[in-house]
């Protein structure tokens, strides 16, 4: 009977301290709705946190490209490509010639180089503009930037970061303020990712400067400059816009793709049984 | 190898129990009760929005068995290494001197029922043997963690040696869980909102929390059947038992002091677990700690490598072999 009551009186504070949260969820107490009504963070930054997606096609290629058949005949329009306007300012990417040479390769073998054909972690600037939802946590200190997409995750630090230890997929994030722009110095990469699925690439010497700029309550500006001395002639910058996602009640979901992988990568290795059901029937064309 | 690591076990657990013999005292307070611990003089802090401020990076390292070992056992199926004898233990131990670390002594994190023994359905068992004397076989038949998909909710705590870093945010509305071990950002609504429909089912299920006081409450729904409850060999006869969509696990999270949080998991899976079960652990302040990415499916040459030792086997005629 005590504890009864003990877990209802419980079970109100929870439910009145929910309410106050979707509350403050939806007019941030410290936020002044000033500036084209960017919200903004207790200390005053704005604040991103929310759920974020590009729309657009520079996933498929960060430059202009037309609508083109997909590489499996039997999915038809579902598998082809659709045409886009390029974000690469200027329009080129500056690849030194061999870079250039290399990056015809890759696109002329996309499925079996391209990293997430195989669910490998995407890299940066990639993970931004991939065709899932990402989520923003922003606090006074860190900033963690999580990603439907193959549970990728990053954490940026605010103010200083010792060198990396080591290389990686998803590089080390250092940020900084720059008025309302939250600008993320990204190195330490390996060379595995790419920047889309078109066969653009880097070396290790990658270097990216992003920049994310809220361009009112609902949008932020994404600017990135990629850099490396390796394979291109100079720097160059790609912006696109991220929308917020408005859906009821939007959540990240799970998109672990080992398990769509694991019969391409490992199947011809397992125990035959007999009742094998075919790979694929499928054929593949590409490009 | 494995005596070495048995006799350096045996020293430290005895090293341990007479260090912290103090430190049972609040184990024993703590136990097996689902209740709010004693939270003593410490006032946790919190966060802008008023949130008690979990806040930070927390580390495992908890050498205290899965379970309490029963005679009929088999560590060495669990551990992935069926013709070995050895006795299963927790995962690698941090002895007090070394890191500074607390060891809190106690038989093993299964606190319900009493007597420490997760009530695990023959089915289940029979089946988790089947699938780990099967790794060689196909991927199907690892564990989610050597297959780089996950290490699992709520068994993605679970202690197990290396990869221990969890970094802890909060924002309005939100809690959200960084795990070192593939990288997963566990992220917790607050607000209230409904689980997902009953057509989503998740690897990791569908996580909603509130604060009872200064608990966090997680109420963790929408599995899906093909992860497992545990999927560590320090989780022992746990390790790879079959997690159904009916299960539900209830996480309560408090921090009791400046660099502890106490870490209860209620399981429930009425086609797996005769009862529903409860283990409890601490999760220990490490600001100093370095997550690293762990990129674990980019760099899995264990599973092709077992695979193809499997394929190996299989044709290897039993003349050829030495003795």
């Amino acid at each position: 009977m005590h504890s009864w009551l003990r877990g209802a009186a419980i079970a109100i504070a929870s439910a009145a301290a929910a309410v106050v949260v979707s509350q403050m969820m939806r007019n941030p107490v410290a936020g002044q709705a000033s500036d084209a009504g960017i919200a903004r963070a207790a200390d005053g930054k704005p604040d991103l946190n929310g759920i974020w997606q590009a729309l657009g096609t520079a996933h498929w290629d960060l430059q202009d490209h037309q609508a083109r058949s997909g590489p499996v005949l039997e999915l038809g329009a579902v598998g082809a490509v659709p045409a886009g306007q390029g974000v690469v300012e200027g329009g080129e990417i500056p690849y030194q010639p061999w870079a250039a040479a290399r990056k015809k390769e890759n696109f002329d073998n996309w499925v079996t180089r391209d990293p997430e054909v195989k669910c490998y972690l995407p890299g940066v600037p990639r993970a931004t503009y991939m065709p899932f939802p990402f989520q923003i946590l922003q606090t006074t200190g860190d900033i963690v930037l999580a990603y439907e997409y193959a549970s990728a995750s990053r954490v940026i630090r605010i103010g200083k970061a010792d060198p990396a230890p080591v290389d990686t997929w998803m590089g080390q994030s250092l940020g900084r303020w720059e008025g309302d722009t939250l600008v993320v110095d990204v190195t330490s990469f390996n060379d595995q990712t790419w920047f889309d699925r078109a066969g653009n690439f880097h070396s290790e010497a990658l270097h990216v400067v992003e920049r994310y700029t809220p361009a009112g309550p609902d949008v932020l500006n994404y600017q990135a400059t990629i850099e490396d001395p390796k394979v291109f002639t100079r720097p160059w910058n790609i912006r696109l816009p991220l929308y917020r996602r408005q859906d009821t009640n939007v959540q990240l979901l799970e998109f672990k793709c080992v398990e769509f992988v694991e019969e391409m990568m490992y199947g011809s290795l397992r125990k035959k049984t007999g009742n094998e059901k075919p790979f694929s029937a499928a054929r593949l064309r590409w490009p | 190898m494995r005596n070495r690591g048995l006799t350096s076990l045996a020293i430290i657990a005895t090293v341990t129990v007479v260090a912290l013999a103090a430190v049972a005292v609040r184990v024993m307070t703590t136990g097996a009760s689902t209740a709010e611990p004693a939270a003593a003089a410490w006032t946790a802090s919190r966060t802008a929005d008023g949130q008690p401020d979990l806040q930070g990076i927390w580390t495992n390292y908890d050498s205290t068995p899965f379970e309490i070992f029963d005679a009929g056992d088999k560590p060495g199926l669990y551990s992935g290494d069926p013709d070995g004898t050895a006795r299963g233990t927790g995962p690698a131990s941090f002895p007090n001197d070394v890191t500074g670390r607390k060891l809190v002594p106690r038989k093993s994190l299964v606190v319900d029922p009493p007597n420490g023994r997760v009530p695990i359905m023959p089915w289940a068992e029979e089946r988790r043997n089947y699938a780990l004397a099967h790794i060689a076989d196909s991927w199907e038949y690892q564990t989610t963690w050597e297959r780089c998909i996950t290490r699992g909710v709520p068994g993605g705590l679970f202690p197990t040696g290396y990869g221990s870093g969890y970094q802890i945010l909060q924002t309005p509305g939100y809690v959200m869980i960084l795990y070192e071990m593939i990288h997963e950002a566990r992220i917790i609504p607050l607000d209230g909102r409904p689980h997902v429909g009953p057509a989503l089912r998740l690897w990791n299920g569908d996580s909603r929390g509130h604060w009872e006081g200064n608990t966090l409450v997680v109420d963790v729904t929408n599995y899906n059947d093909k992860g497992s409850v545990a999927t560590n060999a320090a989780s022992q006869r746990v390790r790879a038992i079959p997690q159904s969509e009916a299960l539900h696990a209830i996480e309560r999270f408090t921090r009791i002091d400046e660099n502890t949080i106490d870490y209860q998991v209620t399981i429930e899976d009425p086609k797996v677990f005769t009862t529903p079960w409860t283990a409890s652990m601490t999760l220990n302040r490490e600001p100093d700690y370095q997550m690293f990415e762990y990129a674990c499916h980019e760099g899995n040459q264990a599973m092709p490598n077992t695979l193809s030792a499997g394929r190996a086997k299989d044709t290897a005629r039993p003349a050829t072999r030495t003795q």
